[in-house]
């Protein structure tokens, strides 16, 4: 198999890269009509299989879960997710030759094997979903003529799908249609309808393509995603107790941190997270960040072209022929830094502490989402794709963090964001070592203690004016746009 | 301690009265350095106990320490009393004489026990021009005066004013306010209160009745006690009915000759664990049930499989409100019918949501509101928080609310779209005695204005609600 993005060309891949487009949700009235009465049926019950099968059950449609042989006779996770909830159980052999629609989603690594497996089995005129672009765009997997290709992307956690849900509302979903595959042209009207089925219809839906998803998700979660909070958990910790900040309360402020401070990003975009601090604490993110973007922008394009010549993709499929040994290793050595293995303090850190005390992982998350949304801007790929792959997902993995640290972010993200933050972090580190020499606690661990609260009104201006106008600001007013009109009322 | 020295205790006290009402086990103790205002709703029994405090009525059991017999009660039927004996002195049927009636100072005089203080108190009460008068030619407020000068004057040993402020115009109000305040600080002082922002303000204790039970009990300086206890009165006490539901948008009607809840051989289990099994139970329109259990039995889990929250209710025999589960309906179309209160749904409602949206999002089902709310969906969330003795708190954050008013709000939510199953499972966990009789209070309001059959669960004897007749219990 070749790299499909590699294989068309340029004009074809400026068009796919360039396609995102924001759905009306008068799209929707239809709901999931058009998949009513079919047989949906699921490969892969982990968290996205299961809940997005509870989700697509609860909007009427038929959802049975194919598991392999030896899931069910051992009982496995998965198959107890599956029945304890109430799902039909069946092999692959079983299930998918009577499937309308077979949802494929379990991880990428296991995409070429399980799709091999499965399209055999599949009937006639049928459809294959995916989540996630990977197989088809960087691995090429070619899927026989007949079938319907398309992909469903909610633009969360699985956890976050099924509680949205719940709730009556869903997470924006990226839907695409692989045009190479929609043989009777209903790829489309398959696509909305699961989207409706999962509630993401109600959050918003961004018709892209296959390529715009791949090259765009990639990118995110291995640079300001995943990656810039990796390393600035690490620096930021480390920093504070070189400088004696207690370890205990430096691990809290970092690991809760990133939680506290990226709410206030996702309520009002980085405007709002930088209005949180004082004016003379706001100016030094400012400079902070504009500091650090310089020192990193190369980082950000090396990783953008990498993931676009394909030779990230290559690199990763390297070390799954070779049993994920780097992944392992890397896993491994995170594990074992001081940051994981520090004890949080008992202590309570008043909310507004956390943007007080952490003026300078204000300023990482606003260069990484910065960084990355110029990037990938830069190279083809729409507005709203980039705004979603950056700031949109930044509260989810600051999430996991809050959680468990490093170890529960790098369990709950897939195994190429995994990956591909580690190769972040390995660069990012010695770039930022000069810079965090001039780091003192004032800027993270002790806040600024001014006397007076004065600054310069010129300068304030300036700060202001850079941090509103960026252009993540104005697409980013306008997505929040799309969900608060609905969901904020009052 | 300030204030006059005295001691009253209640103890388990039944108290009968000649017109068959009754006060039940009351345990109440009054101390120097209180002075307490008795509210409740009208029937409730409060001027019986005023009365009791004055010796009135019969003690059937328990006991009741310290009532003198040199106190007095001013209240309307003293009033009614007094002109009651001016009626009968009238003689003038007979006379053919115009008879004005015992002047006020015939009144007075017969029984002061103090000239000195009476003098006074003629002076403060601005009585002199009336003292000619007959009494039946005063006017209410001026009668009130009156009655309150003859009551100070016999200087009793406890001053009981049931309704110190009917019948007064606004400019008296003052007065006899602070008349009360002064006299309080030398004789003991209870007083019957009818209006929760009549209280005065040296009043320190409250305590609610509710039919001839003492319910709760609480010091005016805890100002969240306070808070609870006048949403209580309010919701005890207003004529407000709940808010009907809107015709265009009631939940389509199902067919009457179908239960509304059928599940056959229901069971839930997981891997290593059988929660429930051979579970049978119909549930008719109108037909209200109170579901009990020990913890662990899976009461919540049955209420799941009913609601659709539950997994597990596509692998059962499950009927409800005209779907038979598993069959292409959505968990919306479940929902719409099915209105649901829960500690979980409380835990569960964390969005940054208004108190009045919170009400409106029962019309959707969803926790949050994501769809724009009608103009008459606006309107019955205002009546409805008009209800609750919210209406100021429209806009207020859901979860700046305590626990108690969240519960409230959320006990709203479920029955604004008047479902045709009202799922109450344990809405009283968690809370204090106040919250709880806030909840139960709007819950009685809710059982007697709606078609709605409520299936309830709960822990506690004492929650009882009126109208259930059928019982499931659940063990392990």
């Amino acid at each position: 198999m070749a790299n499909y993005f590699n294989s068309i060309p340029l004009r074809e891949q400026l068009a796919q890269l360039g396609k995102c487009e924001f759905m009306d949700l008068s799209e929707f009235t239809d709901g999931v009509n058009y998949l009513l009465g079919k047989k949906l049926v699921i490969i892969g019950c982990g968290a996205q299989g299961l809940n997005q099968g509870l989700n697509l059950r609860d909007s009427g449609l038929d959802v049975s879960y194919a598991l392999r042989e030896t899931a069910i006779s051992e009982q496995r996770q998965s198959w107890k997710n599956a029945t304890e909830n109430g799902f039909k159980v069946g092999t692959p052999e079983e299930l998918i030759p009577a499937a309308d629609v077979v949802l494929n989603l379990t991880p990428d690594k296991q995409h070429s094997r399980v799709v091999a497996a499965t399209v055999p089995l599949m009937k006639q005129d049928s459809c294959l979903a995916y989540s996630h672009g990977f197989n088809i765009v960087e691995e090429g997997m070619q899927v026989r003529e007949d079938i319907t290709v398309i992909m469903v992307a909610p633009k969360c956690p699985g956890t976050e799908v099924r509680e949205e849900y719940k709730r009556g509302f869903g997470v924006p979903t990226l839907i695409a249609v692989h045009e190479d595959n929609d043989p009777r042209g209903e790829g489309l009207a398959i696509a909305k309808a699961y989207a409706a089925g999962t509630g993401g219809h109600k959050a918003g839906v961004l018709m892209s393509s296959f390529i715009a998803e791949v090259k765009s998700d990639l990118m995110g979660e291995q640079t300001i995603l995943c990656g810039m909070l990796q390393s600035g958990s690490l620096l930021c910790f480390d920093k504070m107790v070189e400088q004696g900040v207690e370890p205990g309360y430096a691990a809290k402020l970092v690991q809760i941190g990133w939680e506290t401070i990226t709410e206030a990003l996702k309520h009002g975009g980085i405007t709002n997270m930088m209005d949180r601090l004082s004016n003379p604490a706001k100016i030094r993110a400012w400079e902070l960040s504009e500091e650090m973007k310089d020192i990193l922008r190369p980082l950000y394009h090396k990783h953008m072209d990498d993931i676009m010549a394909g030779d990230f993709s290559s690199g990763m499929m390297a070390d799954w022929d070779d049993d994920d040994a780097k992944l392992l290793g890397w896993r491994k050595e995170t594990g074992e830094t001081a940051f994981e293995k520090a004890q949080n303090t008992d202590q309570d850190i008043p909310e507004q502490e956390y943007f007080d005390h952490g003026i300078l992982m204000v300023a990482m998350v606003k260069a990484g989402v910065e960084l990355a949304y110029e990037t990938m801007t830069s190279a083809g790929i729409k507005a709203e794709s980039a705004y979603y792959e950056s700031l949109h997902e930044t509260p989810l993995i600051a999430n996991t963090i809050a959680r468990k640290k490093l170890y529960e972010m790098n369990r709950i993200i897939s195994d190429t964001a995994e990956y591909g933050c580690y190769l972040y972090n390995h660069a990012c580190l010695p770039m930022l070592a000069d810079f965090m020499t001039g780091i003192d606690t004032d800027v993270i661990g002790r806040g600024m203690k001014l006397d007076n609260d004065g600054v310069d009104n010129q300068r304030l201006i300036e700060a202001n004016a850079a941090i509103r106008s960026h252009p993540v600001e104005t697409i980013g007013e306008t997505l929040r746009g799309y969900m608060s009109a609905m969901k904020k009322i009052d | 301690m300030n204030g006059p020295l005295y001691s009253i205790e209640f103890k388990g006290a039944c108290i009968r009265f000649n017109d068959s009402f009754s006060l039940l086990d009351i345990d109440w103790t009054l101390e120097q350095g209180e002075v307490w205002a008795i509210v409740g709703a009208s029937e409730s029994g409060k001027s019986a106990l005023a009365a009791a405090l004055a010796g009135a009525g019969e003690i059937s059991s328990g006991t009741l320490t310290g009532v003198d017999s040199n106190a007095v009660c001013v209240s309307l039927e003293s009033q009614a009393a007094l002109i009651e004996r001016e009626r009968l002195r009238d003689d003038s049927d007979i006379t053919n004489e115009v008879c004005e009636g015992t002047p006020v100072r015939e009144m007075l005089d017969e029984v002061s026990l103090d000239p000195v203080l009476l003098t006074q108190l003629i002076d403060l009460f601005r009585l002199g021009p009336l003292l000619e008068r007959g009494f039946r030619k005063l006017s209410t407020g001026e009668t009130r005066k009156v009655l309150l000068t003859r009551a100070l004057s016999c200087k009793p040993s406890m001053l009981i004013i049931d309704g110190p402020f009917e019948g007064l115009d606004a400019n008296t109000v003052p007065l006899i306010n602070g008349v009360l305040q002064q006299v309080s600080h030398h004789i003991p002082m209870v007083l019957v209160v009818n209006r929760f922002d009549e209280l005065p303000e040296f009043v320190t204790h409250i305590a609610l009745l509710e039919k001839g039970r003492l319910k709760v009990t609480a010091k005016t300086s805890d100002q969240q006690a306070m808070d609870l206890l006048s949403q209580l009165f309010h919701l005890k006490t207003s004529d407000i009915k709940i808010p009907a539901a809107i015709a265009a948008e009631a939940p389509p009607t199902l067919n009457n000759d179908e239960p509304l809840v059928r599940l056959r051989d229901a069971s839930i289990r997981y891997t290593d664990n059988l929660v429930f099994e051979h579970l049978d139970w119909q549930i008719e329109p109108a037909q209200h049930w109170q579901l009990t259990g020990p913890n662990g039995s899976g009461k919540t889990c049955l209420l799941n499989l009913i609601t659709g929250d539950h997994p597990q209710c596509y692998s059962n025999d499950v009927f409800v409100c005209g779907y038979q589960r598993g069959n292409g309906e959505s968990i919306w179309d479940i929902k719409q019918h099915i209105g649901y209160l829960s500690s979980e749904l409380q835990w569960a409602y964390r969005v940054s949501i208004s108190c009045k949206n919170v009400i409106i999002s029962g019309f959707y089902d969803s926790i949050g509101l994501y769809t724009k709310a009608t103009g008459l969906q606006q309107e019955v969330a205002e009546k409805w928080l008009q209800l609750l003795g919210m209406q100021n708190r429209a806009g207020q954050p859901f979860d700046q609310c305590s626990y108690g008013d969240q519960r409230l709000l959320l006990i709203a939510r479920a029955m604004v779209k008047h479902p045709h199953l009202l799922i109450l499972d344990e809405p009283c966990f968690g809370l204090d005695d106040m919250n709880r009789q806030l909840v139960l209070a709007l819950i009685e309001k809710i059982c007697a204005g709606s078609e709605t059959t409520i299936i309830y669960v709960n822990h506690h004897a004492q929650d009882q609600i009126a109208g259930i007749e059928h019982y499931l219990s659940l063990d392990n």
